[in-house]
Protein backbone atom coordinates (compact mmCIF):
# COMPACT_ATOMS: atom_id res chain seq x y z
CA UNK A 1 0.00 0.00 0.00
CA UNK A 2 1.30 3.04 -1.30
CA UNK A 3 1.84 4.95 2.06
CA UNK A 4 4.40 7.01 0.85
CA UNK A 5 2.48 8.51 -1.50
CA UNK A 6 4.55 7.77 -4.46
CA UNK A 7 2.68 7.49 -7.59
CA UNK A 8 5.66 6.24 -9.87
CA UNK A 9 6.31 3.41 -7.69
CA UNK A 10 2.65 2.37 -7.70
CA UNK A 11 2.64 2.33 -11.57
CA UNK A 12 5.84 0.11 -11.70
CA UNK A 13 4.25 -1.93 -9.31
CA UNK A 14 1.73 -2.22 -11.81
CA UNK A 15 4.30 -3.25 -14.55
CA UNK A 16 4.49 0.30 -15.93
CA UNK A 17 8.44 0.99 -17.63
CA UNK A 18 8.88 4.79 -18.92
CA UNK A 19 10.38 4.67 -22.39
CA UNK A 20 9.66 0.67 -23.25
CA UNK A 21 12.51 -1.13 -24.50
CA UNK A 22 14.37 1.35 -26.27
CA UNK A 23 16.08 -0.19 -29.53
CA UNK A 24 17.13 2.67 -31.55
CA UNK A 25 15.92 2.62 -34.96
CA UNK A 26 19.33 4.17 -36.81
CA UNK A 27 18.21 6.00 -40.11
CA UNK A 28 14.83 7.41 -38.56
CA UNK A 29 15.01 10.45 -37.75
CA UNK A 30 13.21 11.54 -34.34
CA UNK A 31 10.74 14.36 -33.78
CA UNK A 32 13.28 16.92 -31.80
CA UNK A 33 13.84 20.80 -32.30
CA UNK A 34 12.87 23.38 -30.40
CA UNK A 35 14.52 26.74 -28.28
CA UNK A 36 12.72 27.29 -24.94
CA UNK A 37 13.79 29.32 -22.16
CA UNK A 38 14.01 30.37 -18.44
CA UNK A 39 14.53 33.70 -16.60
CA UNK A 40 14.01 35.47 -13.27
CA UNK A 41 12.08 38.71 -13.97
CA UNK A 42 10.92 41.04 -11.46
CA UNK A 43 7.02 39.23 -9.91
CA UNK A 44 8.48 35.35 -10.65
CA UNK A 45 10.17 33.36 -13.57
CA UNK A 46 8.98 33.92 -17.20
CA UNK A 47 9.60 30.12 -19.45
CA UNK A 48 8.85 30.30 -22.73
CA UNK A 49 9.44 28.01 -26.44
CA UNK A 50 8.87 28.49 -29.88
CA UNK A 51 5.76 25.95 -31.46
CA UNK A 52 7.89 24.13 -34.18
CA UNK A 53 8.02 20.22 -34.06
CA UNK A 54 11.01 18.99 -36.64
CA UNK A 55 11.87 15.56 -37.92
CA UNK A 56 15.04 15.95 -39.93
CA UNK A 57 13.50 18.60 -42.28
CA UNK A 58 10.58 17.94 -42.03
CA UNK A 59 8.61 19.94 -40.34
CA UNK A 60 5.87 18.00 -38.51
CA UNK A 61 3.67 20.55 -36.71
CA UNK A 62 4.23 24.40 -36.18
CA UNK A 63 1.50 24.88 -33.18
CA UNK A 64 3.21 22.48 -30.29
CA UNK A 65 3.28 23.24 -26.75
CA UNK A 66 6.41 23.18 -25.27
CA UNK A 67 6.05 24.71 -21.86
CA UNK A 68 3.37 22.07 -19.98
CA UNK A 69 1.87 23.01 -17.18
CA UNK A 70 2.17 20.62 -14.39
CA UNK A 71 0.84 22.21 -11.30
CA UNK A 72 -0.62 25.53 -10.59
CA UNK A 73 3.41 26.94 -9.70
CA UNK A 74 5.49 24.72 -11.75
CA UNK A 75 6.34 24.04 -15.65
CA UNK A 76 8.25 21.60 -17.40
CA UNK A 77 9.52 23.17 -20.76
CA UNK A 78 10.78 20.72 -22.75
CA UNK A 79 13.74 19.81 -26.09
CA UNK A 80 13.90 16.74 -26.95
CA UNK A 81 11.76 13.46 -27.81
CA UNK A 82 7.89 14.94 -27.66
CA UNK A 83 6.53 11.68 -26.90
CA UNK A 84 8.81 10.47 -24.08
CA UNK A 85 8.59 14.17 -22.74
CA UNK A 86 4.71 14.04 -22.81
CA UNK A 87 4.52 10.82 -20.87
CA UNK A 88 6.85 12.54 -18.14
CA UNK A 89 4.46 15.59 -17.40
CA UNK A 90 1.81 13.57 -17.30
CA UNK A 91 3.28 11.14 -14.92
CA UNK A 92 4.59 14.28 -12.66
CA UNK A 93 1.12 15.83 -12.89
CA UNK A 94 -0.18 12.57 -11.41
CA UNK A 95 2.65 12.49 -9.29
CA UNK A 96 2.51 15.88 -7.42
CA UNK A 97 -1.88 15.24 -7.55
CA UNK A 98 -1.51 11.59 -5.81
CA UNK A 99 1.09 12.86 -3.24
CA UNK A 100 -0.77 16.05 -2.13
CA UNK A 101 -4.07 14.21 -1.55
CA UNK A 102 -2.53 11.04 -0.18
CA UNK A 103 -0.47 13.45 2.31
CA UNK A 104 -2.51 16.16 2.53
CA UNK A 105 -0.13 18.62 1.96
CA UNK A 106 1.30 19.81 -1.30
CA UNK A 107 5.38 17.97 -2.42
CA UNK A 108 7.75 20.55 -1.67
CA UNK A 109 9.92 22.14 -4.33
CA UNK A 110 12.68 19.83 -3.38
CA UNK A 111 10.55 16.98 -3.40
CA UNK A 112 9.63 17.91 -7.31
CA UNK A 113 12.84 18.60 -8.58
CA UNK A 114 13.87 15.23 -7.41
CA UNK A 115 10.68 13.54 -9.06
CA UNK A 116 12.10 15.23 -12.67
CA UNK A 117 15.87 14.17 -12.17
CA UNK A 118 14.45 10.57 -11.10
CA UNK A 119 12.40 10.39 -14.15
CA UNK A 120 15.24 11.61 -16.39
CA UNK A 121 17.82 8.97 -14.88
CA UNK A 122 14.94 6.11 -15.66
CA UNK A 123 14.82 7.26 -19.17
CA UNK A 124 18.42 6.95 -19.91
CA UNK A 125 18.57 3.99 -21.61
CA UNK A 126 16.18 5.13 -24.05
CA UNK A 127 18.05 8.53 -24.26
CA UNK A 128 21.08 6.66 -25.22
CA UNK A 129 19.47 4.32 -27.98
CA UNK A 130 18.55 7.31 -29.21
CA UNK A 131 14.65 7.24 -29.27
CA UNK A 132 13.85 9.10 -25.98
CA UNK A 133 16.70 12.23 -25.18
CA UNK A 134 14.64 14.52 -23.46
CA UNK A 135 16.57 17.90 -22.20
CA UNK A 136 13.81 20.29 -20.55
CA UNK A 137 13.68 23.16 -18.10
CA UNK A 138 12.16 23.43 -14.96
CA UNK A 139 10.52 26.63 -13.83
CA UNK A 140 8.55 27.19 -10.84
CA UNK A 141 7.63 29.58 -7.49
CA UNK A 142 8.75 28.13 -4.45
CA UNK A 143 5.89 28.88 -2.49
CA UNK A 144 7.56 28.27 0.96
CA UNK A 145 10.48 30.25 0.42
CA UNK A 146 8.82 32.43 -1.84
CA UNK A 147 11.32 32.52 -4.40
CA UNK A 148 11.37 31.51 -7.80
CA UNK A 149 13.06 29.20 -9.46
CA UNK A 150 15.54 28.15 -12.61
CA UNK A 151 16.77 24.36 -12.74
CA UNK A 152 17.88 23.03 -16.31
CA UNK A 153 18.95 19.24 -16.97
CA UNK A 154 21.30 17.04 -19.10
CA UNK A 155 20.08 14.07 -20.81
CA UNK A 156 21.07 11.96 -17.60
CA UNK A 157 19.23 13.68 -15.31
CA UNK A 158 21.99 15.74 -13.75
CA UNK A 159 20.46 18.41 -12.58
CA UNK A 160 21.79 22.70 -12.36
CA UNK A 161 20.58 25.30 -11.26
CA UNK A 162 20.18 28.16 -13.67
CA UNK A 163 20.53 31.37 -11.54
CA UNK A 164 19.29 33.93 -13.69
CA UNK A 165 18.33 31.76 -16.39
CA UNK A 166 18.38 29.07 -18.26
CA UNK A 167 18.25 27.55 -22.36
CA UNK A 168 17.34 24.71 -23.63
CA UNK A 169 17.00 23.04 -27.22
CA UNK A 170 18.86 23.39 -30.78
CA UNK A 171 17.87 26.80 -30.75
CA UNK A 172 19.59 27.85 -27.59
CA UNK A 173 23.43 28.16 -28.30
CA UNK A 174 22.05 31.81 -30.18
CA UNK A 175 20.46 33.21 -27.43
CA UNK A 176 22.62 31.75 -24.40
CA UNK A 177 25.17 34.46 -25.58
CA UNK A 178 22.31 37.18 -25.81
CA UNK A 179 21.25 36.76 -22.41
CA UNK A 180 24.50 36.51 -20.76
CA UNK A 181 24.95 39.78 -22.66
CA UNK A 182 21.46 41.53 -21.72
CA UNK A 183 21.90 40.49 -18.05
CA UNK A 184 25.38 41.17 -17.78
CA UNK A 185 25.86 44.88 -19.73
CA UNK A 186 22.08 45.41 -20.67
CA UNK A 187 20.46 48.91 -18.75
CA UNK A 188 19.62 46.59 -16.11
CA UNK A 189 19.52 42.94 -15.23
CA UNK A 190 16.74 40.45 -16.12
CA UNK A 191 15.68 40.11 -12.70
CA UNK A 192 14.31 43.73 -12.48
CA UNK A 193 12.67 44.00 -15.62
CA UNK A 194 8.66 44.24 -15.37
CA UNK A 195 6.50 41.70 -17.02
CA UNK A 196 5.81 43.20 -20.04
CA UNK A 197 9.95 43.90 -20.69
CA UNK A 198 10.69 40.69 -20.03
CA UNK A 199 7.69 39.71 -22.77
CA UNK A 200 9.57 42.14 -25.65
CA UNK A 201 12.64 40.58 -24.99
CA UNK A 202 11.56 37.22 -24.83
CA UNK A 203 9.94 37.51 -28.07
CA UNK A 204 13.37 39.40 -29.56
CA UNK A 205 15.24 36.41 -28.08
CA UNK A 206 13.11 33.53 -29.94
CA UNK A 207 13.03 35.64 -32.78
CA UNK A 208 17.03 35.49 -32.61
CA UNK A 209 16.93 31.76 -31.80
CA UNK A 210 14.65 31.12 -34.93
CA UNK A 211 16.54 33.55 -37.53
CA UNK A 212 19.85 31.10 -36.54
CA UNK A 213 17.91 27.90 -36.47
CA UNK A 214 16.03 26.17 -38.85
CA UNK A 215 14.08 24.07 -35.98
CA UNK A 216 12.97 26.79 -34.26
CA UNK A 217 10.06 28.34 -35.50
CA UNK A 218 10.08 32.19 -35.56
CA UNK A 219 6.58 34.17 -35.03
CA UNK A 220 4.77 34.23 -38.25
CA UNK A 221 2.15 36.95 -38.14
CA UNK A 222 0.68 35.99 -41.11
CA UNK A 223 -0.91 32.61 -39.51
CA UNK A 224 -1.01 34.60 -36.25
CA UNK A 225 1.23 32.02 -34.48
CA UNK A 226 3.12 33.44 -31.73
CA UNK A 227 5.37 31.61 -29.09
CA UNK A 228 3.89 30.33 -25.37
CA UNK A 229 5.23 32.81 -23.23
CA UNK A 230 4.21 31.99 -19.61
CA UNK A 231 4.60 33.74 -16.10
CA UNK A 232 4.39 32.31 -12.95
CA UNK A 233 4.77 34.14 -9.34
CA UNK A 234 3.75 33.94 -6.06
CA UNK A 235 -0.39 34.16 -7.21
CA UNK A 236 0.38 31.06 -9.72
CA UNK A 237 0.47 30.47 -13.61
CA UNK A 238 -0.27 32.66 -16.08
CA UNK A 239 -0.36 32.20 -20.20
CA UNK A 240 0.16 36.13 -22.05
CA UNK A 241 -2.90 35.62 -24.24
CA UNK A 242 -1.70 36.60 -28.02
CA UNK A 243 -3.90 39.73 -28.16
CA UNK A 244 -1.03 40.73 -25.60
CA UNK A 245 1.74 39.30 -27.73
CA UNK A 246 0.76 40.83 -30.98
CA UNK A 247 0.97 44.42 -30.31
CA UNK A 248 3.94 44.10 -28.59
CA UNK A 249 5.87 42.16 -31.50
CA UNK A 250 4.49 44.56 -33.94
CA UNK A 251 5.43 47.77 -31.81
CA UNK A 252 8.69 46.06 -30.37
CA UNK A 253 10.20 43.63 -32.35
CA UNK A 254 9.99 44.10 -36.10
CA UNK A 255 12.36 46.01 -37.58
CA UNK A 256 11.86 49.21 -38.78
CA UNK A 257 13.48 50.22 -42.41
CA UNK A 258 13.34 54.23 -43.24
CA UNK B 1 -19.64 -23.35 14.46
CA UNK B 2 -20.85 -21.29 11.62
CA UNK B 3 -21.11 -23.93 8.80
CA UNK B 4 -24.80 -24.59 9.51
CA UNK B 5 -26.58 -21.92 7.65
CA UNK B 6 -29.14 -20.55 10.35
CA UNK B 7 -25.58 -19.83 12.16
CA UNK B 8 -24.19 -17.49 9.48
CA UNK B 9 -27.53 -15.73 9.22
CA UNK B 10 -27.41 -14.96 13.17
CA UNK B 11 -23.71 -14.00 12.51
CA UNK B 12 -24.54 -11.71 10.37
CA UNK B 13 -27.73 -10.18 12.17
CA UNK B 14 -25.58 -9.63 15.36
CA UNK B 15 -22.44 -8.02 13.11
CA UNK B 16 -25.38 -5.23 12.13
CA UNK B 17 -26.30 -5.09 16.02
CA UNK B 18 -22.47 -4.13 16.39
CA UNK B 19 -21.93 -1.90 13.49
CA UNK B 20 -24.69 0.23 14.38
CA UNK B 21 -23.81 0.21 17.87
CA UNK B 22 -20.72 1.94 16.52
CA UNK B 23 -22.16 4.64 14.63
CA UNK B 24 -24.66 6.01 17.14
CA UNK B 25 -22.27 8.95 18.22
CA UNK B 26 -21.07 9.58 14.78
CA UNK B 27 -20.98 12.99 13.19
CA UNK B 28 -23.34 13.05 9.84
CA UNK B 29 -22.21 13.89 6.75
CA UNK B 30 -23.89 16.85 4.36
CA UNK B 31 -23.67 16.76 0.26
CA UNK B 32 -25.51 18.89 -1.73
CA UNK B 33 -25.25 21.08 -4.75
CA UNK B 34 -25.20 24.76 -4.91
CA UNK B 35 -24.97 27.60 -7.26
CA UNK B 36 -21.47 27.37 -7.62
CA UNK B 37 -21.26 23.37 -7.68
CA UNK B 38 -21.08 21.08 -4.45
CA UNK B 39 -20.59 21.87 -1.02
CA UNK B 40 -19.97 18.91 1.54
CA UNK B 41 -20.11 19.88 5.68
CA UNK B 42 -19.90 17.86 8.83
CA UNK B 43 -18.33 19.09 12.15
CA UNK B 44 -15.62 16.67 13.51
CA UNK B 45 -13.10 16.05 16.93
CA UNK B 46 -10.06 16.42 15.41
CA UNK B 47 -9.39 14.21 12.63
CA UNK B 48 -10.75 15.53 9.80
CA UNK B 49 -13.71 13.51 7.27
CA UNK B 50 -13.42 15.34 4.00
CA UNK B 51 -11.01 14.52 1.74
CA UNK B 52 -10.16 15.05 -2.36
CA UNK B 53 -9.89 11.87 -4.36
CA UNK B 54 -9.52 13.14 -7.72
CA UNK B 55 -9.95 16.35 -10.03
CA UNK B 56 -13.87 15.96 -9.53
CA UNK B 57 -14.20 13.65 -6.63
CA UNK B 58 -14.55 14.62 -3.10
CA UNK B 59 -15.44 11.78 0.15
CA UNK B 60 -16.72 12.41 3.02
CA UNK B 61 -17.28 9.32 5.64
CA UNK B 62 -18.37 8.66 9.09
CA UNK B 63 -16.89 5.91 11.23
CA UNK B 64 -13.40 4.59 12.44
CA UNK B 65 -10.67 6.89 10.87
CA UNK B 66 -8.19 3.47 10.26
CA UNK B 67 -10.85 2.11 8.10
CA UNK B 68 -11.66 5.56 6.27
CA UNK B 69 -7.87 5.90 5.60
CA UNK B 70 -7.56 2.13 4.27
CA UNK B 71 -10.34 2.46 2.10
CA UNK B 72 -9.35 6.32 1.14
CA UNK B 73 -6.17 5.25 0.33
CA UNK B 74 -7.50 2.61 -2.02
CA UNK B 75 -9.84 4.70 -3.76
CA UNK B 76 -7.03 6.91 -4.70
CA UNK B 77 -4.77 4.54 -6.10
CA UNK B 78 -7.67 3.42 -8.61
CA UNK B 79 -8.51 6.79 -9.69
CA UNK B 80 -4.88 7.85 -9.88
CA UNK B 81 -4.00 4.96 -12.47
CA UNK B 82 -7.24 4.87 -13.95
CA UNK B 83 -7.10 8.79 -14.35
CA UNK B 84 -2.94 8.25 -15.91
CA UNK B 85 -3.83 4.61 -17.85
CA UNK B 86 -7.22 5.79 -19.91
CA UNK B 87 -7.92 9.51 -18.75
CA UNK B 88 -8.84 12.18 -16.27
CA UNK B 89 -12.26 11.84 -17.66
CA UNK B 90 -12.50 8.30 -17.11
CA UNK B 91 -12.72 8.59 -13.55
CA UNK B 92 -15.96 8.38 -12.12
CA UNK B 93 -17.05 7.63 -8.27
CA UNK B 94 -19.98 4.94 -10.29
CA UNK B 95 -16.90 3.10 -11.10
CA UNK B 96 -15.04 3.55 -8.03
CA UNK B 97 -17.89 2.59 -5.91
CA UNK B 98 -19.28 -0.44 -7.60
CA UNK B 99 -16.58 -2.23 -9.08
CA UNK B 100 -14.06 -1.06 -6.59
CA UNK B 101 -15.04 -0.23 -3.07
CA UNK B 102 -18.09 -1.18 -2.45
CA UNK B 103 -17.43 -4.78 -3.50
CA UNK B 104 -14.08 -4.72 -0.83
CA UNK B 105 -17.11 -3.34 1.84
CA UNK B 106 -19.35 -6.03 1.42
CA UNK B 107 -16.48 -8.77 1.32
CA UNK B 108 -15.32 -7.72 4.38
CA UNK B 109 -19.00 -7.41 6.37
CA UNK B 110 -20.58 -11.03 5.27
CA UNK B 111 -17.01 -12.78 6.37
CA UNK B 112 -17.64 -12.79 9.53
CA UNK B 113 -14.54 -14.28 11.32
CA UNK B 114 -12.58 -11.19 9.69
CA UNK B 115 -13.28 -7.65 11.32
CA UNK B 116 -15.68 -5.39 9.23
CA UNK B 117 -15.25 -2.06 8.19
CA UNK B 118 -16.59 0.63 10.13
CA UNK B 119 -17.69 3.18 7.75
CA UNK B 120 -20.38 5.08 5.89
CA UNK B 121 -18.73 6.51 2.87
CA UNK B 122 -19.99 9.57 0.62
CA UNK B 123 -18.93 10.41 -2.77
CA UNK B 124 -19.59 13.56 -4.35
CA UNK B 125 -18.40 13.73 -7.78
CA UNK B 126 -19.02 17.59 -9.74
CA UNK B 127 -20.53 15.98 -13.75
CA UNK B 128 -18.91 18.39 -16.53
CA UNK B 129 -22.88 19.85 -16.79
CA UNK B 130 -25.07 20.59 -13.57
CA UNK B 131 -27.35 17.56 -14.75
CA UNK B 132 -24.26 15.28 -14.59
CA UNK B 133 -23.75 15.91 -10.76
CA UNK B 134 -23.88 12.61 -8.62
CA UNK B 135 -23.85 11.31 -5.02
CA UNK B 136 -23.06 7.75 -3.73
CA UNK B 137 -23.16 6.83 -0.15
CA UNK B 138 -22.13 3.17 0.43
CA UNK B 139 -23.35 1.41 4.07
CA UNK B 140 -21.27 -0.47 6.20
CA UNK B 141 -22.45 -3.85 4.09
CA UNK B 142 -21.69 -3.02 0.94
CA UNK B 143 -25.16 -1.46 -0.37
CA UNK B 144 -24.68 1.49 -1.86
CA UNK B 145 -27.30 4.25 -3.31
CA UNK B 146 -26.85 6.43 -6.46
CA UNK B 147 -28.56 10.33 -6.18
CA UNK B 148 -28.31 13.63 -8.12
CA UNK B 149 -28.74 16.62 -6.12
CA UNK B 150 -27.87 15.55 -2.25
CA UNK B 151 -27.09 12.88 -0.01
CA UNK B 152 -26.48 12.59 3.86
CA UNK B 153 -24.12 9.72 6.06
CA UNK B 154 -26.44 9.53 9.74
CA UNK B 155 -25.96 6.84 12.11
CA UNK B 156 -29.53 4.87 10.93
CA UNK B 157 -31.55 5.08 7.75
CA UNK B 158 -34.51 6.80 9.66
CA UNK B 159 -32.37 9.90 10.66
CA UNK B 160 -30.64 10.21 6.95
CA UNK B 161 -34.48 10.35 5.96
CA UNK B 162 -35.37 12.52 7.92
CA UNK B 163 -32.22 15.22 6.83
CA UNK B 164 -33.17 14.38 3.30
CA UNK B 165 -36.78 15.44 3.74
CA UNK B 166 -35.61 18.42 5.39
CA UNK B 167 -32.59 19.03 2.26
CA UNK B 168 -35.55 18.43 -0.25
CA UNK B 169 -36.99 21.10 1.22
CA UNK B 170 -34.01 23.87 1.81
CA UNK B 171 -31.71 22.97 -0.50
CA UNK B 172 -31.48 23.56 -4.58
CA UNK B 173 -29.08 24.37 -6.81
CA UNK B 174 -29.78 27.99 -6.90
CA UNK B 175 -28.39 28.69 -3.57
CA UNK B 176 -25.54 30.96 -2.90
CA UNK B 177 -22.49 29.22 -1.02
CA UNK B 178 -23.69 31.78 2.42
CA UNK B 179 -26.70 30.54 2.21
CA UNK B 180 -25.69 26.44 0.99
CA UNK B 181 -23.63 26.84 4.04
CA UNK B 182 -26.12 27.58 6.51
CA UNK B 183 -28.64 24.99 5.11
CA UNK B 184 -25.91 22.27 5.40
CA UNK B 185 -25.20 23.13 9.19
CA UNK B 186 -28.56 23.17 10.07
CA UNK B 187 -29.43 19.82 8.39
CA UNK B 188 -26.15 18.63 10.09
CA UNK B 189 -27.82 19.95 13.29
CA UNK B 190 -30.71 18.04 12.61
CA UNK B 191 -29.11 14.76 12.49
CA UNK B 192 -26.75 15.09 14.99
CA UNK B 193 -29.98 16.07 17.61
CA UNK B 194 -31.71 12.88 16.17
CA UNK B 195 -28.95 10.76 16.89
CA UNK B 196 -28.73 12.04 20.69
CA UNK B 197 -32.13 11.78 20.92
CA UNK B 198 -31.96 8.02 19.59
CA UNK B 199 -28.99 7.68 22.35
CA UNK B 200 -31.08 9.30 25.12
CA UNK B 201 -34.49 7.02 24.24
CA UNK B 202 -32.82 3.57 24.47
CA UNK B 203 -31.12 4.90 27.57
CA UNK B 204 -34.24 5.41 28.84
CA UNK B 205 -36.64 2.81 27.14
CA UNK B 206 -36.03 0.20 29.65
CA UNK B 207 -37.47 1.90 32.83
CA UNK B 208 -39.90 4.12 31.14
CA UNK B 209 -42.90 2.36 28.61
CA UNK B 210 -42.24 3.03 24.84
CA UNK B 211 -45.56 4.69 24.63
CA UNK B 212 -44.40 7.93 25.65
CA UNK B 213 -42.01 8.48 22.64
CA UNK B 214 -41.04 12.50 22.96
CA UNK B 215 -42.81 14.51 20.60
CA UNK B 216 -41.29 15.58 17.52
CA UNK B 217 -38.68 18.40 17.71
CA UNK B 218 -38.73 21.53 16.15
CA UNK B 219 -36.98 22.40 13.08
CA UNK B 220 -36.73 26.12 12.49
CA UNK B 221 -33.77 27.64 11.79
CA UNK B 222 -33.93 28.95 15.59
CA UNK B 223 -33.75 26.13 17.60
CA UNK B 224 -31.12 23.62 15.43
CA UNK B 225 -28.86 26.83 15.30
CA UNK B 226 -29.51 26.26 19.05
CA UNK B 227 -28.44 22.72 18.76
CA UNK B 228 -25.72 23.21 17.00
CA UNK B 229 -24.28 26.01 18.78
CA UNK B 230 -24.45 23.97 21.88
CA UNK B 231 -22.97 21.06 20.03
CA UNK B 232 -19.86 22.39 18.09
CA UNK B 233 -18.17 23.49 21.23
CA UNK B 234 -14.28 22.32 20.60
CA UNK B 235 -15.25 20.43 17.88
CA UNK B 236 -14.41 22.06 14.17
CA UNK B 237 -16.68 22.67 11.51
CA UNK B 238 -15.55 21.43 8.10
CA UNK B 239 -16.57 22.10 4.66
CA UNK B 240 -15.28 21.51 1.38
CA UNK B 241 -16.44 22.37 -2.41
CA UNK B 242 -16.17 21.26 -5.50
CA UNK B 243 -16.46 24.15 -7.47
CA UNK B 244 -17.26 24.49 -11.20
CA UNK B 245 -15.45 27.24 -11.98
CA UNK B 246 -11.85 26.88 -9.92
CA UNK B 247 -9.36 27.43 -12.15
CA UNK B 248 -7.07 24.43 -13.17
CA UNK B 249 -8.40 20.46 -13.01
CA UNK B 250 -8.42 20.28 -9.73
CA UNK B 251 -12.08 21.66 -8.46
CA UNK B 252 -11.53 20.75 -5.02
CA UNK B 253 -11.00 23.09 -2.56
CA UNK B 254 -11.62 22.72 1.54
CA UNK B 255 -12.74 25.89 2.83
CA UNK B 256 -10.18 27.68 5.15
CA UNK B 257 -11.01 28.84 8.48
CA UNK B 258 -11.13 32.73 7.96
CA UNK B 259 -13.59 32.25 4.75
CA UNK B 260 -15.59 29.63 6.52
CA UNK B 261 -15.70 32.22 9.69
CA UNK B 262 -17.55 35.02 7.34
CA UNK B 263 -19.86 32.40 6.06
CA UNK B 264 -21.20 31.16 8.81
CA UNK B 265 -24.18 31.98 10.19
CA UNK B 266 -23.73 35.28 12.39
CA UNK B 267 -24.44 34.30 16.05
CA UNK B 268 -22.58 31.58 15.12
CA UNK B 269 -19.18 33.44 13.57
CA UNK B 270 -17.06 33.83 17.54
CA UNK B 271 -17.21 30.67 18.84
CA UNK B 272 -15.35 28.25 15.42
CA UNK B 273 -14.13 31.49 13.46
CA UNK B 274 -10.06 31.03 14.71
Amino acid sequence: MGMQGDFYQLLKEQGYQLGGSAAGAPGQEMTTATTILAFKYRDGVLVAGDRRATAGNMVMYDRTDKVLEIDPHSVLAIAGVPATAYEMVRILEHSFKYYRRTQLQELSFDGKLRAVSKLLKENVAAALAGTGAVVPVFAGYDVDHGAAKIYFYDILGAEFEGVEYAVSGSGSPTIRGILHYLNTWGDRPLSALSEEEATIQTLRLLTSAAEFDSATGGVNRDANLYPVVKLITQDGLRTVPDSTLKPLFERNVTRVRR
Amino acid sequence: MYEEPYRWVEAVSNRRTYLDEQFKQGSPVVAFAYDGGLLLTTVSKGTPKLYEIYDRIALAGMGHPADLEKLRFSLLEMAHTEGFNRSPSDVTGARLVKYGVAPVIKQAFEEVFKAPFIVKILLAELGQKREKDAFLTINYDGTFEETTAYAVLAATPTIQKEMTAYLRQEAGPALSLEQAVGVALRTWALGDRAQQQAVEESNQSDETSRSSRAAPLPTDAASLLAHLRSSVGEKMIECALLERNYPGTSKYRALKPDELGRLLPKDLRSPVAE
